[in-house]
């Protein structure tokens, strides 16, 4: 990095912070610390969950599994226009009436006071592993860029975040979301634009979008089904819209940003944002890391992207003839690209099909060459399953891009990650306020002493994710492994809501057993089924609400709720 | 534990009511979905 690039990002990541901590002057009491006191307009909730989603996960993981497996990843967010519109229709408004401060208050309000505990500890469990990934990826940003053990930066991006979030709560939160979101917009297209104008001067936009195609980087769309199959259009349409409703209408991290709003109709609004603008957002995050690709098909990529292994590797014997291979595949691929370019603008049909062969063959060289090296890592002590997707667009940002924007994008990456990082570490200690200490151990205590203890809760949560953060290298691709860990939980989440809603007869020792039937299904397709991780949110939910129904239908007496509390809805 | 109280329910500021505005939603994501499946088979 150079002097003007750490003035950018000291710039920014100050003037953001400070921005959030300004707006979040007064949050002295628990509405307005866990709630902003209701007074969130639409379009700051709408930013701040898509900043929640889109963290420094998706600029490091989503670029990277592009450059790697084509853009097919983006049939993931299929599923979540049509989420957003049934939290929208049934979620919101219920929460609304409610007046809960986390989605699983609710739950014991519609069945009992075990349900709403196990529901809070499941949530606990799965968004705590999954803030440890948010703070990890950056840290891989910083390991890259100042050469520090990742451990240390772990730590250094960790213990920032906690303390913003001690002190914001989810207005400073939400505000410094809007900041970053801008930052984030101007800062993909700075990435897109500056990789664009990087080719070579021979080589058109409209040449290297049909190079990528060829390469097979924009398999936007696959319509083949398989159940081992991770990116499909079936498992996005159906595995990720459980995925979505689970993520927006039974997670807090989620539910709690739309629950600030000042009305239904605010929050609604929030939502539809998303599912308008969240798959052309991918989708454009996906196509930056195709071209990233084309960009390494005429200027040499390092053999491994994560230097530190690279250098590993470099003093095995065996290292030489992996290197010499890769030199020749890439010259043979650069020159096998400069042709069907040239043959594809001619129009010259009968050359056309030996070249891109040629293409596909040097590609699969280059290919083969990577994979033997990333074997050495292994031969030589490093990881198991060595994987260096995370490191690809960074790799690209701090060698090639212009004083000034590396810093600009480190900025984004960096306060993407605490903005995200505090929005999960605020809904976690929340959730351990007011479902578990305010409900089991400390009830009718003043607000001062709430807002004290979820300040102490956010401490203990930062701390949490920075030790979990420690495996985030052993998790191959972030972005896989955050939506993976979320899946194992997610499904009993969404089953529980799904009783609570449509099937009122339904009793909380019922749904309370099917829960832990749907986490045991789900562990068990992780562990033993060989099924893809979207598809754990359809069995979770599905087990959930067949165990809960078969149980009030074989035992009426034990398992249903009474009559009296039938018609008259909620418990009070 | 918190009591159901009466929220508005106010009308989206377009389309006249939230079902149309949930049709708009799922017309836009068949027609995403339809353009990309163009875009993927025209650079496959």
């Amino acid at each position: 990095m150079r002097a003007l690039d750490w003035v950018v990002l000291l710039a920014s990541l100050v003037s953001i912070i400070a921005y959030g901590l300004y707006r979040s002057r007064g949050s002295n009491t628990v509405d307005r610390y866990l709630l902003a006191g209701k007074t969130m307009p639409w379009y700051a909730m709408a930013l701040s969950i898509m900043a929640t989603q889109a963290s420094a996960i998706t600029f490091i993981s989503t670029t990277g599994q592009s450059y790697v497996d084509g853009m097919r990843f983006v049939q993931a967010y299929f599923g979540l226009p049509l989420a957003m519109i049934v939290v929208c229709a049934t979620v919101v408004p219920v929460f609304y009436r409610a007046r809960v401060y986390t989605a699983y208050e609710y739950l014991e309000n519609r069945f009992d006071a075990k349900t709403r505990a196990l529901a809070s500890i499941i949530f606990l469990c799965q968004r705590g592993l999954s803030a440890g990934l948010t703070i990890y990826a950056p840290a891989i940003v910083l390991s890259v860029i100042l050469g520090w053990p990742e451990r240390a930066t772990t730590l250094l991006m960790g213990a920032t975040v906690v303390t913003y979030t001690v002190i914001g709560g989810i207005k400073a939160v939400t505000w410094s979301d809007v900041q970053q979101m801008c930052v984030i917009f101007l800062g993909l297209w700075i990435a897109l634009i500056t990789v664009i104008v990087m080719l070579p001067h021979a080589v058109s936009f409209g040449d290297a979008v049909y190079l990528a195609g060829a390469a097979g980087r924009l398999n936007a769309v696959t319509t083949g089904f398989d159940w081992n199959d991770r990116f499909n259009i079936w498992s996005g349409l159906i595995g990720s819209t459980f995925l979505f409703l689970s993520y927006f209408g039974c997670d807090q991290s989620q539910v709690q940003r739309y629950l600030t709003g000042r009305s239904i109709a605010e929050s609604r609004l929030s939502l539809l944002f998303n599912a308008v603008a969240k798959i052309p957002m991918q989708f454009f995050v996906l196509f930056i890391g195709a071209m990233v690709f084309v960009f390494y098909v005429f200027v040499e990529p390092p053999v491994l992207f994560q230097h530190t292994e690279l250098a590993r590797i470099a003093v095995a014997s065996e290292y030489r003839g992996v290197e010499n291979q890769y030199h020749e595949a890439f010259a043979q691929r650069r020159d096998a690209a400069l042709a069907l370019a040239e043959a594809h603008r001619s129009g010259d049909g009968a050359g056309h099909a030996q070249r891109l062969a040629d293409f596909r063959r040097a590609q699969q060289a280059l290919d083969g060459a990577r994979a033997g090296a990333a074997r050495l890592v292994e031969a030589q002590g490093g990881e198991k399953g060595f994987n260096d997707t995370n490191y690809i667009f960074l790799s690209f940002v701090t060698r090639y891009l212009p004083a000034g924007i590396v810093g600009l994008v480190i900025a984004v990456i960096m306060a993407a990650t605490m903005s995200a990082s505090s929005g999960e570490i605020n809904s976690l200690a929340t959730v351990t306020v007011v479902d578990i200490y305010r409900r089991h151990f400390r009830r009718g205590a003043s607000d001062h002493h709430y807002v004290t203890a979820s300040r102490w809760a956010t401490l203990f949560w930062g701390a949490y994710a920075v030790v979990f953060a420690g495996w985030g290298k052993k998790l191959g691709s972030l972005i896989v492994a955050v939506n993976v860990v979320g899946s194992l939980f997610y499904g009993s989440l969404l089953g529980c809501f799904v009783v609570a809603f449509a099937f009122r007869r339904v009793g909380g020792t019922a749904v309370f057993l099917g829960m832990l039937a749907g986490e045991a299904a789900i562990f068990w397709a992780f562990l033993w089924g060989g099924i893809s991780y979207l598809w754990y949110n359809v069995i979770g939910c599905v087990v959930v609400v067949g165990v809960a129904l078969a149980l009030t239908w074989m035992a009426p007496g034990v398992f249903a709720r009474s009559g009296a509390e039938d018609r008259g809805g909620e418990k009070s | 534990m918190p009591e159901d109280r009466e929220v508005p329910d106010s009308p989206p500021p377009f389309l006249g009511s939230w079902r149309r505005v949930y049709a708009g939603v799922i017309l836009y994501l068949a027609a995403v979905i339809f353009a990309a499946y163009l875009f993927a088979r025209a650079y496959r």
